[in-house]
């Protein structure tokens, strides 16, 4: 048996590893997507005072702070038994949609753009932001920089930091916005509507116009038809900050619908052998392996997700890019939804979220209420036990706490956004490997990058900021002989 | 009564940032780096970044070494004219927004963990950061956008006001994938080598290379 590995080392996500097993013909055997895990969260939290947590759990990751702030603060709402009032939960969710704007953004135009822009090709030193700024022109790359820093700018104003915000607090928040900073906000709102419709723009010439991504996105390499997730509010429609959890099969039927608090009865856990990171799977469907289809419990939650999983966006131009969406890739099927079952369109379906996090955050900066001296009550009750949802960039986030009566952390758990994917990532990656590698061929960068691409689509974040300074960032394959001898090695060395 | 019910709201202020600015700094680099005329006039001011995630084990000696220079440089008796203001900045960031903090200083000092795997734990060496990471990284394939280096042209090339010098100051680390505040000794035993080699390279006015 022949065995390919993948080790994209990086200091700043962890690391993670693919390994691909030949088979004595050359074909893909299995493929395998390792994760070191990052240990001793829960301890670490344990014995820590609750309304601790939406900071500290901040320092999870270093990509998505803001989300694991959000899901803290929710769960310590309901840890206390609190309902923010309705100034607090405007300003928190302007928060995160400015958040949201900003963390798409990133991802479009830095880590999944360069596949389209650049292409899967391309030199490793040129298929990064600077390849892409190349492509998109200098005004395009300032208006992302932009963007950047307006989002950073509202986070800071809400979140009393630009990165790690630290003003949530069960209850609420600890202060609140001026007059002048809200209609500020709304500006920034307008720009970041602007910008993403630009993005979609830029999406639609350079990646749906040209016929080989466009069939790249359409093909069935990178196809896999699992269960979808996604949180909606009272009217179906997709929601970022809070909602009810839907579960939607492969074919368009609602599995079902549930409160976040009630996730232990429809997710469960599989453990595998070669990893540490455990797969979520649905409870009511069942685990039958890495395989997909209806009568397999692995399901996905992603932009794509959302989008299957809703009813549609709760704004307009977010709705009518919501509808091309669907009108593009998923012909009618005569089944009760439309489905997107292609990874590669996760690209577009952020953009179509970032659209929607543009408009959401004017809709909630022009509420005149936001900027109201009430924002926080303060929690009476006993704290006992709680779980915060939100929708993360990358999927769904749980977190679900259990204190004494002091409201000292006795138990801690966290789902994480990409947690929830690891399965259909294996699959995807498996997939991919599977369509690209074949007997007696050579296997080049080239391809290894499109299996890349298979996961890449996820935006996978594996928690942690470990910000060491790498050396470099190499992508090492090795190709072992029956025997385990190294037939030949193929590095990048960045 | 928990203690969060006592926490008193307080309209508009703001409850920490990430970036200490002495108050003598003048108009330094801000936490969201948006004031790029910092080093426009007058001697090119310094910021001094501690990177890493303070509660990753080892991965938290970046902090605690700026934490430790601030508190120094600010101490520090000055003869005669008043050396370029210095900026103080601790963050778990690294590529885009790890640049985005750095527009507007004249030269970055970034302290870090590192491991190489070549180096005894605890050794604490400054090198020029394109000595650090040659060439253009890779790092684009894995995380979440781009490396430093790719950042800092990213940058570059749309005009941002970016140092001429950046210098690593490094301490080779052992443990950084575990949750935790502490360090392991020898990583704590070099927090202060490491703060002599950061205040060295402020008062030269830069690398001894430069």
């Amino acid at each position: 048996m022949t065995r390919l590995t993948i080790d994209p080392v990086t200091r700043l996500e962890g690391h993670a590893k693919i390994e691909i097993f030949l088979d004595d013909t050359g074909e893909v055997e299995r493929t395998y997507f390792q994760v070191p895990e990052l240990r001793g969260f829960e301890r670490f939290c344990v014995g820590r005072p609750v309304e601790e947590m939406p900071s500290l759990t901040g320092r999870i990751c270093g990509v998505c702070p803001e989300a694991h702030h959000m899901a803290a603060a929710k769960a310590a709402d309901a840890v206390y038994g609190v309902t923010p009032p309705r100034p607090a939960r405007l300003l928190r969710e302007a928060l995160y949609s400015a958040f949201f704007v900003t963390d798409h953004a990133t991802h479009f135009y830095a880590l999944g753009g360069p596949d389209f822009f650049v292409g899967p090709d391309a030199p490793v030193a040129e298929r990064n932001i600077l390849g892409v700024l190349q492509r998109v022109g200098a005004e395009a790359g300032a208006r992302v920089i932009g963007a950047r820093k307006a989002g950073h700018h509202v986070i800071e104003m809400i979140g009393g930091r630009a990165i790690h915000p630290c003003t949530s607090i069960p209850g609420g928040l600890t202060k609140g916005i001026t007059e002048a900073q809200r209609s500020e906000i709304e500006a920034i709102g307008h720009s970041m509507v602007d910008f993403a419709e630009f993005s979609i723009g830029v999406f639609d010439s350079l990646v749906m116009g040209d016929p080989a991504y466009r069939d790249a996105i359409l093909g069935d390499i990178y196809r896999d038809e699992t269960y979808y997730m996604g949180l909606v509010d009272a009217n179906g429609k997709a929601n970022f900050y809070d909602g009810r959890v839907r579960i939607v099969a492969p074919d368009g039927e609602r599995l079902g619908e549930y409160d976040p608090a009630d996730y232990p009865d429809w997710i469960s856990e599989r453990v595998e052998p070669w990893t540490y990171l455990k797969f979520p799977y649905l409870k009511r469907v069942g685990w039958k392996g890495f395989v997909d289809g209806k009568d397999s419990g692995v399901y996905c939650a992603t932009p794509l997700s959302r989008l299957n999983a809703a009813d549609g966006m709760a704004t307009p131009k977010a709705q009518a890019e919501y509808e091309r969406f669907f009108a593009t890739l998923a012909p009618a099927n005569g089944g009760p939804k439309r489905m997107v079952h292609q990874r590669l369109a996760t690209h577009w379906a952020r953009l179509v979220e970032m659209l929607y996090a543009a408009e959401r955050l004017v809709e909630l900066a022009s509420d005149p209420e936001i900027a109201s001296d009430n924002f926080r009550v303060v929690p009476t009750a006993t704290p006992t036990e709680g779980v915060g949802t939100v929708e993360a960039p990358r999927g769904t986030l749980t977190h679900h706490y259990w204190t004494d009566e002091r409201g000292i952390l006795t138990k801690v758990n966290l789902i994480v956004g990409t947690t929830n994917n690891y399965a259909p990532m294996c699959m995807s990656i498996e997939r991919a490997a599977r369509s690209l590698i074949h007997r007696g061929q050579v296997v080049s960068e080239g391809i290894l990058n499109r299996i890349e691409m298979a996961f890449r689509a996820y935006d996978p974040c594996f928690g942690c900021a470990t910000h060491s300074l790498p050396g470099h960032m190499p992508l090492e394959v090795t190709l072992r002989d029956a025997a385990g001898d190294v037939v030949d090695v193929i590095r990048r060395d960045g | 009564m928990s203690s969060v019910a006592t926490a008193e709201p307080a309209r508009g202020a703001d409850p920490g940032a990430e970036a200490r600015v002495p108050a003598s700094a003048g108009p330094g680099p801000r936490i969201d780096g948006s004031v790029p005329t910092a080093a426009g006039s007058g001697p090119a001011s310094a910021i001094v970044v501690g990177v890493g995630n303070p509660i990753l084990g080892d991965d938290g000696i970046g902090w605690r070494v700026v934490e430790e220079v601030e508190r120094r440089w600010a101490a520090e008796p000055r003869a005669g004219a008043e050396p370029p203001p210095v900026a103080f900045l601790c963050v778990s960031l690294g590529g885009l927004s790890l640049m985005e903090r750095l527009v507007g200083a004249g030269r970055a000092i970034l302290v870090d963990a590192v491991r190489t795997g070549d180096r005894p734990v605890g050794t604490v060496f400054a090198i020029p950061l394109a000595e650090l990471i040659p060439g253009v990284s890779g790092h684009l394939d894995n995380a979440h956008d781009a490396s430093l280096p790719v950042a800092l042209a990213a940058g570059r090339s749309l005009g941002a006001d970016l140092p001429a010098e950046i210098t690593v100051v490094g301490i080779e680390a052992h443990r950084v994938e575990e949750f935790s505040e502490e360090l392991s000794p020898p990583v704590a035993a070099a927090r202060l080598a490491a703060v002599e080699a950061v205040l060295a390279i402020l008062r030269r006015g830069g690398m001894p290379c430069s």
